[in-house]
């Protein structure tokens, strides 16, 4: 068991790996009633083409990581939500790129609800009748995104850019993936990425950190599990390139909807996770509302309150996507386009570079109050090799000179990719 | 739950602080409301939006952005909605304890004085608003109003609501109407500011490291407010549900239906019952054990989400659930159903004893937020109320299966509305 303090964030951690492979980590909060807890699966909808450990290649549909978590919470003797339910507690799940996070938050039972947590997640119980079932579900949770412009106009960019990583497969499938699934195959899913050397616990809240470990050590300890191997994930390799510069769909939209940004080429190796501060400072350095470009295409009426940026990297993929609603995309894209390549030649101004390092430790400051954004971000970041609690120490080490290769690097004309919804009779 | 507000005024504002060490940051949150009138309705929603432009120290929006950045990128923002008969602006701040960085000047003294001039000394031109501000902030409002289309649910939401209060203020839109923004200037925004300003109610609230005398302190540096003293919100006026529900079927390009019905409840957040409606909430469509959820989703794999919302402010409750069109009638059979069974007191004595405990749960989780502790207290400011934390959850626990059952009986379907596709017969 070992314990690393923060005295700038004053946080101290607890963590071990246990004898099975399972990375448990507790943060005490001491005075907060609450604790949260999240069990996550480094397993999501981009692991869709794998190896098991010793075995052989396997390729499963299209939201096959989303339907497993849907039927997780399904036990022998019933739905787990009542069990946590009647023990206080609010559970919940989601599935993302790469990851699948079970979580639960309580002011009490907090013991009988972690054991719940562990239990559920290890114990998985699927039929071809409550397979059957959950797919109306899921095909009513896939048309309910498909009505959501904000969903679109996202998930088309990505499909913009990328053509071979299943990134740009939805991540809940389609209804005709989601209805080829079968029960065989869920336990396939499970077999491969449940097992404990593939997943991390994190605790977070008015815990005793030694107790909590304990009760997972022996939770761990009374189930028996095959010994784990590695799990090798199979990619196609994905061009440079963007699959299509400009992709349009059409939905009632009041205004048109319009995301763009840079596909990044592959590198392997590196600091994943200082590439991704430099390259967010980056961002909100130049688009952000408190830039002069900002200010300008607001008071042009070309954007709104909602115009963002972010950066998203995971295993194969990074990308920027800049954005929000507009009445004139092309010109949106070409305004925000050309104020970047001028920036990459001619460099960030160093006040402003400042400045927005300052904001950004800020904002890091206030996201530490929430435990839910620390359990996920935490682990997010481990994934990437990183550790969430030494944030502050990158951003104060990022140098202006590092900002500014990062952007010439990344603002390059021939992998911009464009995403618009617009009403039909626009 | 030791921590407890301290409690004073400054004019016209109640002042409400809570001193804690438990959050890296200070949340501030500023709350101003008005009887919702279709006259001044628009005057109010705009009002915000101008004032977020600049101060008399920051004219220029960029200088005031730029000074949240410098605040350790205090986060800024202010929200506009409605609570009973009233319409409210929200005005928050976070920003970070100074312990945690390296400053001489009290970051929430600076927080508050910035607040304070965003209020009261905001930037102006021969004694109105700028009229660039106003003119480019209308244009944003009206933005906002149209991109109600936007997001289906919450536009099916707002329209069931708007249909079901349709001869009372409640029916008015937070963000005001279109068609009388174009009657507001720079001149008459700002006399309608003015007047706003001698009428509004105001309470401000603080949490962090700080005390009342610090505050008031600061405070009486900042805030150039009117004479006077603080004046109350009034009570709701409750209403009985049409003697026939009434069916509103619209039409637009969806692939998947929106079905919302809208309730009337006998009481308020302010009546005794109100912890028995909360928990009638609870059972009927609140929790993945409640009714709805159970028997729309889970028994029926009609919908995704099958819910219940309780505006204990206003007295109604409202229910939603995405379904595909040609289920329209199932699901509305099976949800009256659910509705029928609550009154005939047809529920398990263990979901009533869930549905307490996620209550009670929920209830001791908000401890650990700060702007939720404010959330929480505000709601007792505008109902003449005096729950605390403690007392609430004793109120929820003492519930008994008559109680609900009893509740159930006030409950009465108003309005059902439906979102669907454009085509077939309606």
């Amino acid at each position: 068991m070992a314990e690393t303090s923060y005295p700038k964030l004053q946080e101290t951690i607890w963590h071990e790996k246990l004898d099975n492979g399972l990375e448990v980590f507790v943060l005490p909060k001491p005075g907060f009633t609450k604790t949260y807890a999240t069990f996550t699966t480094r397993y999501g909808s981009v692991d869709n083409h794998f190896i098991p450990p010793g075995g052989q290649p396997i390729k499963v549909p299209d939201g096959i990581a989303h339907f497993l978590e849907h039927k997780m919470f399904e036990e022998p003797e019933g739905d787990i939500f009542s069990t946590f339910a009647s023990q206080g507690a609010s559970a919940n799940a989601y599935t993302s790129f790469d990851r699948t996070v079970y979580l639960f938050t309580a002011t009490h039972e907090v013991a009988a609800n972690l054991d719940t947590l562990l239990h559920f997640v290890q114990n998985p119980y699927f039929t071809d009748e409550n397979v059957e079932k959950e797919k109306g579900i899921i095909v009513q949770e896939i048309d309910m995104y498909k009505d959501n412009p904000d969903w679109r106009v996202y998930f088309g960019l990505i499909e913009a850019m990328y053509s071979k990583h299943p990134v740009h497969i939805d991540i809940a499938g389609t209804a005709e993936s989601v209805r080829s699934i079968t029960k065989e195959m869920l336990y396939d899913c499970y077999h491969t990425f449940y097992h404990p050397t593939n997943m991390t616990l994190f605790v977070v809240g008015g815990v005793d950190p030694k107790e909590t470990l304990e009760q997972v050590k022996r939770d761990q300890a009374g189930k028996t599990f095959p010994p784990g191997g590695e799990i090798k994930r199979l990619f196609e390799p994905e061009p440079d390139e963007v699959t299509t510069e400009k992709k349009e769909l059409q939905l009632p939209v009041s205004l048109p909807k319009c995301l763009f940004g840079f596909k990044e080429e592959q590198t392997e190796g590196g600091d994943a996770v200082r590439r991704e501060l430099a390259s967010k400072l980056m961002l909100e350095a130049l688009l952000g509302s408190s830039s002069a470009l900002y200010q300008q295409l607001y008071d042009d009426n070309l954007i709104s309150d909602g115009f963002g940026h972010e950066y998203n990297t995971g295993p194969g993929y990074s990308f920027s996507m800049i954005g929000g609603e507009t009445r004139d995309p092309d010109e949106l894209v070409s305004r925000v386009s050309d104020a970047l390549y001028a920036a990459a030649r001619d460099g960030i101004a160093p006040e402003i570079f400042e400045r927005t390092r300052r904001k950004r430790i800020g904002s890091f400051l206030r996201m530490m109050n929430s435990p839910e954004s620390i359990a996920s971000e935490f682990t997010r970041y481990r994934h990437l090799g990183g550790d969430l609690f030494t944030l502050v120490e990158v951003y104060e080490s990022l140098t202006l000179e590092e900002v500014n290769a990062r952007l010439k690097e990344h603002a390059n004309p021939d992998r911009r990719a464009i995403s618009i919804v617009r009403s039909g009779n626009a | 739950m030791s921590e407890q507000f301290q409690r004073g005024t400054w004019g016209r504002m109640r002042l409400h602080v809570l001193p804690t060490k438990r959050f890296k940051t200070f949340a501030v949150s500023l709350f101003a409301g008005v009887p919702l009138t279709e006259e001044r309705l628009t005057s109010v929603a705009l009002t915000p939006f101008v004032l977020r432009r600049g101060t008399k120290s920051y004219p220029e929006t960029i200088q005031f952005r730029e000074r949240l950045d410098e605040l350790y990128g205090a986060g800024f923002g202010f929200d506009l909605y409605k609570r009973g008969d009233h319409q409210i602006v929200q005005f928050r701040l976070d920003i970070i304890n100074d312990r945690f960085v390296s400053v001489t000047e009290s970051l929430l003294g600076e927080a508050l004085s910035f607040l304070g001039e965003v209020l009261t000394a905001p930037a102006l031109e021969n004694g109105k608003f700028r009229n660039k501000y106003a003119e480019a902030e209308k244009t944003t409002v009206s933005k906002r109003i149209d991109a109600m289309i936007n997001d289906k649910i919450r536009y099916a939401a707002e329209r069931c609501v708007e249909e079901m209060c349709k001869d009372e203020p409640y029916r008015l839109p937070a963000l005001g109407r279109k068609e009388q923004l174009a009657d507001l200037n720079a001149e008459s925004l700002h006399a309608a500011y003015r007047q706003w300003l001698q009428e509004a109610s105001f309470d401000l609230y603080v949490s962090g490291d700080t005390t009342l005398d610090e505050v008031q302190d600061f405070v009486a540096r900042s805030f150039a407010l009117p004479e006077g003293s603080p004046s109350t919100y009034s009570p709701p006026q409750l209403r009985a549900a049409r003697s026939e529900v009434q069916t509103i079927v619209e039409k637009l390009d969806v692939g998947q239906g929106k079905l919302n019905m809208g309730l009337r409840v006998g009481s308020t957040y302010g009546s005794d019952q109100y912890a028995a409606l909360l928990v009638y909430n609870g059972l009927l469509g609140g929790f993945p054990h409640s009714k709805l959820f159970v028997n729309v989703r889970e028994k029926a794999s009609l919908a995704y989400y099958a819910s219940s919302r309780l505006d204990g402010h206003k007295g109604i409750m409202t229910l939603q659930s995405g379904v595909e069109i040609v289920n329209y009638e199932r699901a509305v059979k099976i949800i009256r159903e659910q509705l029928d069974a609550m009154k005939a007191g047809d529920f398990a004595i263990e979901d009533l004893k869930r549905t307490q405990a996620m209550i009670v749960n929920q209830l001791r989780e908000l401890q650990d937020s700060a702007f939720e502790r404010i959330g929480f207290d505000f709601s007792n400011v505008l109902s003449g109320v005096e729950r605390t934390g403690d007392s609430f959850i004793a109120e929820i626990q003492a519930v008994t299966p008559e109680m609900v059952t009893a509740v159930a009986q006030s409950v009465e379907l108003d309005t059902i509305y439906f979102l669907r596709d454009r085509k077939g017969e309606a």
